[in-house]
């Protein structure tokens, strides 16, 4: 009996088998005897998450796209499926060949979220590749990674042999195109990792020396072979309305997370807040033409039947031209009966005529990311939305029938006191008390008013990067205080669980000796660590402790500004400069304006294409 | 043509509809499909192909599309039953090119006209079922045992009472059993309808309980749905 039959026998008895078998709408099916490189495109996370994911279905299509190329889709496995795996030993397998993940040529994880790094080595390790790179000796599989945390991959290098830093579109396939081409000549694995290090935008871990100093911090980074660059400069796409995007989906069977049409209008963001990575990492601000926008939606929605499309972003209302966009893209979709839904949209500065639109388009709750609690802490992250505004637009909407409101705020952020606490309790009871003060019968019937919290994890090539965590004590200390002042049945309180905070502080500004308690901790079981009910954080401390790692060394430890970090060989482009001065804004609550109103000098030459930016070139 | 598929805005419109019935595959990796996600899986279908659906009138317009009998999941299937209105007339061999044009992997449609008869005509399906045994004990011989008993007790599963033990022989009506290469072929008649339903997986649950074997491998195919005189649904 073959691997196929195998698996089509067990999935009669698996919840939700669509997931795990693939042929979907849009998914791709060539001739292996035709290919040059085959490419498992994993996901470390489950079906329904990892589906949802833009990224993926650009970088699926794109090598697709290459006649010699194949690129499978593949994700984590749900406990009771990865049991019925290893019971029936089975390894785990590409959704479009079912084939096994140690036949393909080159294996890409994306890193989304830190707390998905143990699935990287449950996946390779389900799928009979060498969870270690150094046992990995052929010159297949290569395992590679991107996505916004290989920006500090250090916790990673013991698993991977080839991160790409920065945007993929390029890059991916010069990789492949190299990868083709050392396979054909029967090149060696080394030849190829030497090779692909001459790659811009390309970091192979192996070929970097690093020493430390007594105290523990970093000492030097330094490339070991002529071919690797002491500095790694990530890749931006510089033309970005002609960039590469699907024409089509894969449309799964089953419900996952987002299940709809999705074009991406820009990419970076104009505003700055200083504990966002993603703020700085995706710099500079470009953006799709209205035209673009407007033929990749018609062609997405044919293609997937979706009857709804979403706008990609991390703040779509900062579009040029936004409300011409709208209007454009509101006349396809009513005359197509799909619905449009804007998430991330602002609608301070929009037409009467364009609101009464939107309102028919979709009418969801309301939704403030506050982050902090007080103007005086909104200043220190630059975070530009004030009260007032919270307030007026709560009115507006309360008088509209509105009845949800999701407040989002963070705990824990550099120089917040009790006040700035208590400031959360005290906005959560003005909108409340807006809403009583709204006339009865314009609001709706019953308010319900959520709070949520999650706790500040300092991230890395952010000007907080070099700011402690505060420690699990202090957080139950302030989010004790919050209960406290929140005195509604009105409003509810919803707070993120905190150890998973610190593991994800520890993974994301750790440096290379963590790799090993990462791998520890996967031996004792740890996977899956995103969902609370596997999160074993007594594993992780074991780990760490086997090690002779601290955790607080690597989490609550203030930085010097001149001390080198994990991560201070690859390039965002923005500069350090500019982290450091933001930095020391931040601690006397100064803004920054953002990109629109005027270039801040963050480093980006111009020639990447960036809206606003006025640098050299 | 994008004017046809719009839904009507205005609710007192009443919207001629024309009803059709499909007839469907299922098969291969298809047939993992949820019966639950087939509706999402066709409203999709036929948004891709420009179907001008018809929606049902009121607060919440939903695309009329109805299976009259559910497929169980893993079972394959050339003979699946959906009925779908439309807003316009369309020719029938037209409509079924441009379904099928648009259709994942392991799904087709092979027949399109007016439905003739109504669902609750429905009365049995006819199964075949081929499948091996992990063990090596003669399979066809063991599960003639298991049909000839006096009674087939087997155990359903039911809402309200839990697993309760019920008498299948009168149901299982066996059209044939015989070899085939390595396996062993049951073709057989169950009642499916709105009075009664007893699942092939019902059966041949019933024969692992009896026999304590397990499938190696087992593939269970629905051939054809019935009325109570045993003419073809149409
Ligand atoms: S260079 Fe200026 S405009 Fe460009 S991203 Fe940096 S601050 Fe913004």
């Amino acid at each position: 009996m073959n691997y196929k039959e195998k698996i089509e026998q067990l999935l009669l008895s698996v919840q939700k088998p669509a997931r795990y078998i693939g042929g979907e709408h849009g998914s791709v099916i060539k001739d292996k005897s035709k290919i040059d490189v085959r490419f498992a495109f994993c996901f470390p996370d489950v079906y329904d998450i990892g589906m949802s994911h833009l990224g993926m279905k650009i970088l699926y299509a794109l090598k697709n796209k290459r006649e010699n190329f194949w690129c499978e889709r593949c994700f984590m496995v749900e406990k009771d499926y990865k049991q019925v795996l290893i019971d029936n030993d089975i390894p785990l397998y590409c959704l479009e060949s079912l084939d096994p993940l140690y036949e393909f040529d080159m294996i890409g994880f994306t890193l989304q979220y830190e707390l998905s790094y143990t699935n990287i080595l449950s996946m390779l390790s389900l799928g009979r590749v060498p969870v270690l790179k150094k046992d990995r000796k052929d010159l297949a599989p290569i395992v590679v990674a991107g996505g916004p945390c290989v920006c500090n991959p250090e916790p990673l290098v013991d698993f991977i042999d080839i991160f790409i830093i920065g945007e993929g579109e390029e890059v991916n396939l010069e990789l492949m195109d190299l990868y083709s081409e050392v396979k054909k000549r029967n090149g060696t694995r080394q030849e190829f990792l030497r090779l692909a290090a001459k790659i811009e935008g390309i970091y192979v871990p192996e070929f970097y020396d690093v020493t430390y100093n007594d105290d523990g911090t970093l000492h030097s980074f330094t490339p070991n072979i002529p071919e690797a660059p002491a500095k790694i400069k990530k890749r931006v796409i510089a033309d970005f309305d002609n960039v590469y995007f699907p024409e089509y989906f894969v449309v799964p069977y089953t419900s996952i997370v987002h299940d709809r049409s999705v074009v991406e209008v820009l990419r970076g963001c104009i505003r700055g807040c200083r504990f966002c990575q993603a703020g700085f990492i995706y710099r500079p601000f470009r953006e799709k033409s209205v035209d673009k926008i407007k033929s990749e939606t018609k062609s997405l929605c044919e293609q997937t039947g979706y009857d709804e499309v979403s706008l990609s972003s991390l703040s779509t209302s900062d579009h040029t031209k936004i409300a011409e966009l709208l209007r454009t893209l509101a006349d396809y979709t009513d005359a197509e009966n799909v619905s449009l839904s804007l998430p991330s949209l602002r609608i301070d500065n929009f037409s009467d005529e364009l609101l009464e639109r939107l309102k028919t388009i979709r009418k969801s709750g309301l939704t403030f990311a506050c982050e902090a609690g007080t103007q005086r802490l909104r200043d220190v992250i630059n975070k530009n939305i004030t009260e007032e505004e919270i307030l007026s637009t709560c009115r507006t909407a309360f008088e509209g029938g509105y009845t949800t409101v999701k407040l989002y705020f963070m705990l824990g952020l550099p120089t917040e006191t009790d006040e700035d606490i208590e400031g959360i309790a005290q906005l959560a009871h003005k909108i409340l008390d807006a809403y009583f003060e709204t006339p009865r019968e314009l609001r709706g019937g019953s308010i319900q008013i959520s709070v949520s919290t999650a706790t500040f994890v300092p991230k890395p090539f952010t000007p907080f990067e070099f700011e402690p965590q505060a420690t699990a004590e202090e957080i139950d200390r302030k989010q004790k205080l919050l209960v406290r002042r929140l005195q509604s049945k009105k409003i509810k309180l919803s707070t993120h669980q905190d150890d998973t905070s610190i593991l994800e502080a520890c993974l994301a500004k750790g440096d290379r000796r963590m790799s090993k308690a990462v791998y520890n901790a996967w031996l004792k079981g740890c996977e899956l660590d995103s969902w609370s009910e596997h999160f074993h954080f007594e594993k992780w401390q074991e780990a760490f402790d086997e090690c002779g790692l601290d955790m607080a060394f690597y989490a609550n430890r203030k930085r010097d500004y001149d001390e080198l970090m994990p991560w201070d060989h690859l390039d965002y482009l923005v500069s350090k400069r500019f982290l450091i001065s933001e930095n020391k804004k931040a601690h006397e609550a100064r803004t920054t304006r953002n990109c629109k109103e005027g270039c801040s000098g963050c480093g980006i030459d111009k020639c990447y294409g960036g809206v606003y930016c006025g640098g050299k070139h | 043509m994008a004017a046809n598929i719009n839904r009507p805005r205005n609710m007192a419109l009443r919207v001629e509809r024309f009803d059709y019935r499909m007839i469907f595959s299922k098969t291969g990796r298809a047939r993992f499909i949820s019966h639950l996600d087939l509706m999402r899986t066709f409203s999709r279908i036929f948004k891709r192909a420009r179907i001008p659906v018809w929606y049902t009138q009121g607060f919440n317009p939903r695309l009329y599309i109805m299976f009259p009998l559910a497929l169980a999941l893993g079972t394959e299937s050339d003979v699946e039953i959906m009925d779908i209105s439309l807003t316009e007339e369309l020719d029938e061999s037209e409509l079924m090119e441009r379904v099928n044009a648009v259709m994942p992997e392991g799904m087709h449609i092979n027949k399109v006209y007016k439905p003739v008869m109504s669902h609750k005509d429905i009365a049995f399906s006819e199964y075949e079922i081929r499948f091996c045994l992990v063990s090596d004990t003669d399979a066809l011989k063991s599960f003639e045992e298991y049909l000839s008993q006096e009674q087939i007790i087997v155990k359903k599963h039911s809402k309200k009472k839990g697993e309760i033990d019920v008498d299948i022989k009168s149901d299982v009506q066996v059209l044939s059993l015989d070899k085939d290469g390595e396996f062993v072929r049951l073709s057989v008649r169950l009642p499916s309808g709105n009075d009664k339903t007893v699942n092939s997986s019902l059966v041949m649950d019933g024969y692992k309980a009896f026999s304590g074997e397990e499938y190696k491998l087992i593939y269970t195919t629905r051939t054809k749905i019935l009325t109570k005189s045993l003419e073809t649904f149409i």
